[in-house]
């Protein structure tokens, strides 16, 4: 699908707000989980409803995977939902200062801690690039160790369809590895592309 | 009333209202020590404001776990983002009682946590704020929904292992009751049989002395038929005797009345095996013959079998079997037949194989056919209720799980050995007595 609702000229704002902020976050959360990460050069893409759950499950790759979402909230509002590999997260316990053994709870608190920590720095320095305020609501539990096809059903989805940003994380020599996802609905676009236009005057 | 609020009343107020708030309040700086306190906290945790301001967070409260909430706040510091705790995944931050010391629930409150970041002079975050609210009312009712929702899910299980058993259990009765039915109606058309047959056995000998009788008469007065004078009368006699062809017919009535009786034999044969199959005078458990069982139930689907195999019998010597000897013969009636529709006619006649052998304190009947076999996945189903592979009209797919039940009644089991395009053996295994246990 090509991206319709927001002008050409918007898209090539928002990758570059997109590209500076994660490089802001990269080094936001490196402070707080002590390590370098690696951030992916932010994809911009549009899907209808029906296809953001294919759209996951094809980030997620083949196997077992999890998903945590976080809504964000403000002139900019969506759902952030960060896609981790089957348990590849555990292996963030000790920089989080989770202790030795993990357990059922504990690895989900975990994807909890992880996810808010990457929403938060990463949409929160796209939200300051564009000079407006978001909120984020506590995270929560999408899907726990499931394929990668079933972790959002395609008739839960109310918008008709979305703008997704996303974005890979990584950190060397670790098995961890993530994809963060920020889903904006058709309707809440327009405030996105006023802040996008604010962004491109302001240059 | 004023409106324009003086700034220093709605400082006070605002003081006194996150003191009031049924929330716990409190805020720490970057080192730890306790910069806001408020009563919530101070009820439930037993200090005060005036003992926690200034001290050191984790030294007032060792139990924390200081590592991970240090790292929490950091964060918190460091990004500028509100971070949370959630009571499901980690029940609570600090140990408080719960508001229940009546009527019970939990030990301890439930708490959610959300750490806010607080910019007191413009840029740099100075103070994070956690906010703790009492979540112990829903997690009891949470664990009250899960607990229904699990019994709920373990009765529905039961429920639909009930339906399934039910409905096997309707199907095998009807499946006896057919049976049972069979039986009765053999066995009344062998009584009704036997009357008649009884009379026509008892004329037979009568009949047969009295031709004996009278053949023996007519041989006398062939001898006599010399001695007689009257010309005319001994050429009548001649006439007659070439017309009749009495010859033959004084051979051939001996042999008629054989015929007959061999005929009467196996009627009596017949009616004596439906009798001994159906078993409908004994539905209780005896001791029986099983090689005398099997041989009656194949004279009972002969027809079945004589065009299509060659039966071939192995029969051990077997002591008496205490056994429900009709269900048994049911279940070799089911192999028997099972076997015969197995066979490849484009192979010509096929050949069964019945044998019998005992073993300890066990003895085994065994059906083998050189028939076409069974695949994994038949071998696998094959006591399935319904299971069948045979067309619509053929076979219903009752025959072995009943026999398989029939079996299990007996305390007994059913081997299998089958390899597709060779052929196919079952050996039924019954002990010879029935253990004590009733069931
Ligand atoms: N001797 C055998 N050789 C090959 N296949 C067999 C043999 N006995 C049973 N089977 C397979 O097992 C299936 C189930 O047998 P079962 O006696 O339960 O039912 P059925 O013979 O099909 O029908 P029913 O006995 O009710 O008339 C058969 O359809 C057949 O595929
Ligand atoms: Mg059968």
């Amino acid at each position: 699908m090509t991206i319709e609702f927001i002008s050409e000229e918007q898209r090539e704002a928002l990758q570059e707000v997109a590209n500076i902020g994660m490089g802001q976050a990269g080094a936001s959360i490196a402070k707080v989980l002590g390590e370098f990460v690696e951030l992916s050069v932010p994809q911009i893409s549009a899907v209808g409803a029906a296809g953001i759950p294919a759209a996951l499950a094809a980030l997620a790759g083949d196997g077992i995977a999890s998903a945590v979402r976080q809504a964000f909230i403000g002139e900019l509002r969506g759902e952030a939902i960060v896609i981790f590999a089957e348990h590849s997260a555990d292996d963030l316990a000790a920089l989080l200062a989770y202790g030795d053994a993990l357990d059922g709870p504990a690895s989900r608190e975990l994807l909890l801690d992880i996810s808010n920590v990457l929403v938060g720095a990463c949409l929160g320095g796209i939200a300051e690039l564009l000079r407006t305020t978001i909120g984020f609501s506590a995270p929560s539990l999408l899907a726990d160790q499931v394929a990668s096809s079933q972790l959002l059903r395609a008739d839960g989805i109310s918008a008709r369809c979305a703008l997704l940003v996303e974005v890979r994380f990584g950190i060397e020599k670790r098995v961890f590895r993530c994809h963060l996802v920020m889903l904006m609905p058709d309707d809440a676009v327009a405030a996105l592309r006023r802040a996008l236009d604010r962004f491109v005057e302001e240059l | 009333m004023d409106t324009a609020a003086d700034p220093g009343d709605s400082c006070a107020l605002l003081a006194s209202l996150v003191e009031r708030l049924d929330v716990g309040i409190f805020a720490v700086d970057r080192s730890g020590t306790v910069a806001l306190w408020n009563s919530f906290m101070a009820i439930h945790s037993g200090k005060s404001s005036t003992d926690m301001l200034g001290q050191n967070l984790f030294a007032m409260f060792p139990e924390l776990p200081r590592p991970w909430l240090e790292k929490k706040l950091e964060s918190v510091f460091v990004l500028g983002n509100n971070a949370f705790t959630l009571w499901d995944l980690r029940p609570y931050l600090f140990r408080f009682a719960n508001n229940r010391p009546i009527t019970g629930g939990l030990a301890e409150m439930r708490q959610n946590v959300t750490f806010l970041p607080l910019r007191l002079s413009g840029g740099e975050v100075s103070l994070v704020c956690g906010t703790l609210f009492d979540y112990t009312d829903t997690a009891i009712a949470q664990d009250k929904l899960h607990d229904a929702i699990a019994a709920l899910h373990r009765e529905k299980d039961a429920q639909a292992q009930l339906i399934a058993k039910l409905e096997t259990a309707q199907n095998q009765l009807l499946q006896s009751e057919k049976m049972a039915s069979i039986g009765q109606l053999a066995a009344g058309v062998a009584h009704e049989i036997n009357n008649p047959v009884g009379f026509v056995n008892s004329n037979l000998q009568t009949l047969k002395k009295y031709c004996q009788q009278m053949l023996q008469l007519i041989t006398v007065y062939q001898g006599a038929e010399t001695h007689i004078a009257d010309v005319e009368l001994r050429r009548e006699i001649s006439a007659l005797t070439q017309a009749m062809d009495v010859d033959f017919v004084q051979e051939d009535l001996p042999e008629l009345i054989k015929e007959s009786e061999d005929g009467l034999v196996r009627i009596k044969k017949i009616v004596a095996d439906l009798k001994d199959f159906s078993h409908v005078d004994q539905t209780d458990w005896q001791y029986a013959d099983l090689n005398a069982g099997l041989d009656a139930t194949l004279n009972v689907v002969w027809n079945e079998v004589k065009y299509k195999a060659t039966v071939a019998k192995n029969y051990g010597v077997l002591p008496p079997v205490e056994c429900l000897a009709a269900q048994l013969n049911q279940v070799f009636m089911n192999l028997i037949i099972n076997a015969v529709q197995a066979l490849d006619e484009s192979k010509g006649m096929g050949t069964i194989t019945l044998s019998t052998g005992h073993q300890d304190d066990w003895v085994w009947v065994e059906v083998q056919d050189n028939g076409l076999g069974m695949s994994e996945e038949t071998r696998k189903r094959l006591f399935e209720p319904f299971f069948t592979t045979k067309p619509v009209g053929k076979g219903t797919g009752l025959g072995m799980s009943v026999s398989y039940n029939i079996v299990q009644k007996h305390h007994g089991r059913i081997e299998v050995d089958s390899v597709p395009g060779e052929g196919t053996r079952f050996r039924v295994w019954v002990p010879v007595k029935q253990a004590l246990t009733v069931d």
